[in-house]
């Protein structure tokens, strides 16, 4: 099944699956909100949901890419705003910002690379390794860099153009995210190593059996995904002028791999790519911007995507019913 | 007689000088002052924050340190870092130590009524600092949130309302919807909404004082209200991402935004770069100064039972702007030490 989504029912001739499950309630909740609120259509709007999911979807497809083959990375957020922190940091003693933004991106893979040895040398189970090295990473920044809130220096072009630039009239952040996620896709469909990648996770055994060279694969996926994460934090920094490093203690990383499991990449590994979290983001996205329009509170916006997310992962569960042959081994 | 003499000089010189010095011990003896050093010293405070990360914390925190260090009282802060659990497990534990003072920032209302009531009644005395606890304790000191919003609404209140504003429409970008700023916040802020009926209050939404989440609420909520006229919100870092979105949108000088802050520097960067319109400033170093002074009068009156008087202490709050966003308006933490 490698590179599809979950396998699913039919109806008809079309395969039902978890993803396509998750585009019809996007399809759906689309309708309803546009026939029912003003402007919700409108242009400007589309393209804010598109870059209030940047972060999100930007962050997930470093998380999908991780899941994929067989781990889980909750590392990414702590990475994210301990990177860019690191770089506003050493941006203050007057190092030149684009070069202290090459020392955070550097030490964003090199923690990276620290995670994938001790996942893939150390074999230590991921979920432990990554939720370990994320509170080390966060506690090591906090302890640095004093305040929670650190803004870049004014008047950087460059990141400007990142928060506030268009490209045809679509928001960088956007193209930033299309980019990341146009690049996890050729590189997970088209390239060798992309097809590695999904051997690891569907039967690391058998993969190491057959000679992959599994141990280097996973440290790569590790930096790449720290690197990802480090990407999403510049994107936000762009976007609110700086970095908020409590976003570690928010709900940002469930939510990233909320995306990832929604849109129909299974934790066990081997399936799915990048257009099941590009599902699964925009689901997101519709019903947030939705509920912000209506202006739910808080409680019952979390209560109301609690409750359709929970619905697509039942729905799923009744047209594809795990049983002995599409359940897997380490399916968490 | 060269020898004698000289030694004669020297005599009277080391005299005078004696005397001299016996006078000035005399006279600049400060009043009150061995009596208060001898109250406060050794004496042990504990100070169990939301977080130290946040800029009003740290200039608490160095002005505290600053008294301690001066009079000989030690102030020790089990810094939480937002998280409640470990705020309950840092309470349970400064209580445990029976420490002469706790100085306490409640994350909401309710989390640390019931410990409050407990340290009280172990006989330790509770300085509560900005954010309340449903309980009432020793002494609270910090703003007063119910004229914050009062003041807040009331500034997009002169904006946008009568024949010149663009809309009567304003949004409140809340903070966290159980904490003890928001929950009285929005008392101020409904007195000037009835007073103003024409206000019309599109969004009320919280950013759990996060930037990104307040730049994403805005972002929608100007799409679904492109002629807003204003937004009031809870803590300068965070509204500087409904400015970012205001800014994206190229409608500041249509937006008024207003907000409140510790009154760093980093707040007037924001005024000056026009994320921000207007910080009501509640100067988190002169709020540092009362509670000092507050510290100063708790553990200089052992034999007051805690609990015994309640007090409270409402600090300065100025309204900053691009005209006055400069010197004390905006401090930096190295100008406190």
């Amino acid at each position: 099944m490698a590179g599809r989504g979950k396998p699913g029912g039919r109806i008809g001739s079309v395969q039902i699956s978890q993803e396509l499950v998750v585009i019809a309630i996007s399809v759906i909740l689309f309708a309803v909100f546009s026939a029912t609120l003003n402007n919700f259509l409108s242009q400007g709007n589309v393209i804010a949901i598109l870059k209030n999911v940047s972060i999100l979807g930007t962050l997930a497809v470093g998380m999908g890419f991780i899941v994929v083959g067989r781990g889980i990375d909750l590392t990414m957020v702590a990475v994210m705003v301990v990177g860019v922190a690191f770089s506003i940091w050493v941006s203050s003693w007057g190092v030149d910002f684009t070069l202290a933004v090459i020392c955070g991106a550097l030490l964003a893979a090199a923690i990276g690379l620290f995670t994938g040895i001790m996942v893939a040398v150390a074999e230590i189970p991921p979920i432990f390794a990554t939720l370990a090295i994320a509170s080390s990473v966060y506690g090591s920044g906090r302890i640095v860099f004093a305040s929670d809130v650190l803004y870049a220096p004014p008047n950087i072009a460059w990141l400007k153009f990142v928060g506030n630039g268009s490209v045809f009239g679509i928001p960088m952040s956007v193209v930033m995210f299309a980019c990341v996620a146009a690049l996890m896709a050729f590189f997970l469909r088209k390239t060798r190593f992309g097809r590695l990648v999904y051997a690891t996770g569907d039967n690391p055994n058998a993969a190491r059996t057959t000679g992959l060279p599994t141990r280097p694969i996973i440290v790569t996926q590790y930096v790449i995904s720290a690197l990802i994460a480090f990407t999403a934090g510049i994107i936000m920094t762009g976007l609110v002028t700086g970095i908020d490093t409590r976003l570690y203690n928010s709900s940002l990383i469930y939510d990233v791999l909320l995306v990832v499991v929604l849109g129909g990449i299974g934790l066990s590994g081997g399936q799915g790519g990048v257009r099941n979290v590009i599902a699964g983001t925009i689901l997101v996205g519709i019903l947030t911007n939705g509920m912000t329009i209506l202006n739910f509170s808080y409680t019952s916006q979390n209560l109301i995507k609690s409750v359709i997310l929970l619905s697509a992962l039942a729905i799923d569960a009744i047209i594809n019913p795990r049983d002995e042959q599409t359940s897997q081994s380490g399916d968490i | 007689m060269l020898f004698k003499n000289g030694l004669l000089a020297c005599l009277t010189a080391l005299t005078l000088l004696g005397g001299a010095k016996l006078a000035t011990a005399q006279e600049t003896d400060q009043v009150g002052r061995a009596a208060y050093l001898e109250a406060v010293k050794g004496k042990k405070v504990i100070f169990v924050p939301i977080s130290q990360g946040m800029d009003l914390n740290q200039a608490w925190v160095t002005v505290w340190q600053r008294h301690a260090a001066r009079y000989g009282f030690t102030l020790e802060v089990r810094d939480p870092n937002g998280d409640t659990n470990a705020g309950i497990r840092a309470m349970q534990g400064a209580i445990a130590e029976k420490p002469d003072l706790i100085i306490v920032q409640n994350p909401d209302v309710q989390t640390y009524a019931r410990l409050l009531k407990q340290a009280q009644a172990s006989g330790i005395k509770v300085l509560q600092v900005n954010m309340q606890s449903a309980t009432q304790t020793d002494s609270y000191v910090g703003n007063d949130w119910i004229e914050m919003g009062r003041l807040e609404m009331g500034e997009l209140a002169k904006h946008c309302t009568g024949p010149n504003a663009v809309s009567h429409k304003v949004v409140w970008l809340a903070g966290v919807q159980t904490g003890a700023a928001n929950i009285y916040m929005r008392t101020g802020i409904d007195e000037v909404l009835k007073a103003n009926p024409e206000l019309q209050l599109v969004s009320d939404q919280p950013a759990d004082y996060m930037s990104e989440k307040a730049r994403q609420i805005t972002e929608t909520v100007l799409q679904q209200h492109p002629d807003l006229c204003g937004i009031m919100g809870i803590w300068d870092n965070a509204e500087v991402g409904a400015g970012a979105a205001v800014a994206a949108a190229g409608k500041q000088d249509q937006v008024t935004i207003v907000t409140n802050g510790a009154g760093s520097a980093t707040g007037c960067e924001s005024i000056k770069n026009g994320l921000l319109d207007v910080i009501f400033n509640f100067n988190a170093p002169i709020q540092g100064e009362i509670a000092a002074q507050q510290i100063s009068e708790l553990l200089q009156r052992p034999e007051r039972q805690a609990g015994s008087e309640k007090t409270i202490f409402f600090g300065p709050i100025t309204r900053v702007d691009k005209d006055n966003a400069v010197g004390r308006n905006c401090w930096k933490l190295d100008d406190l030490k």
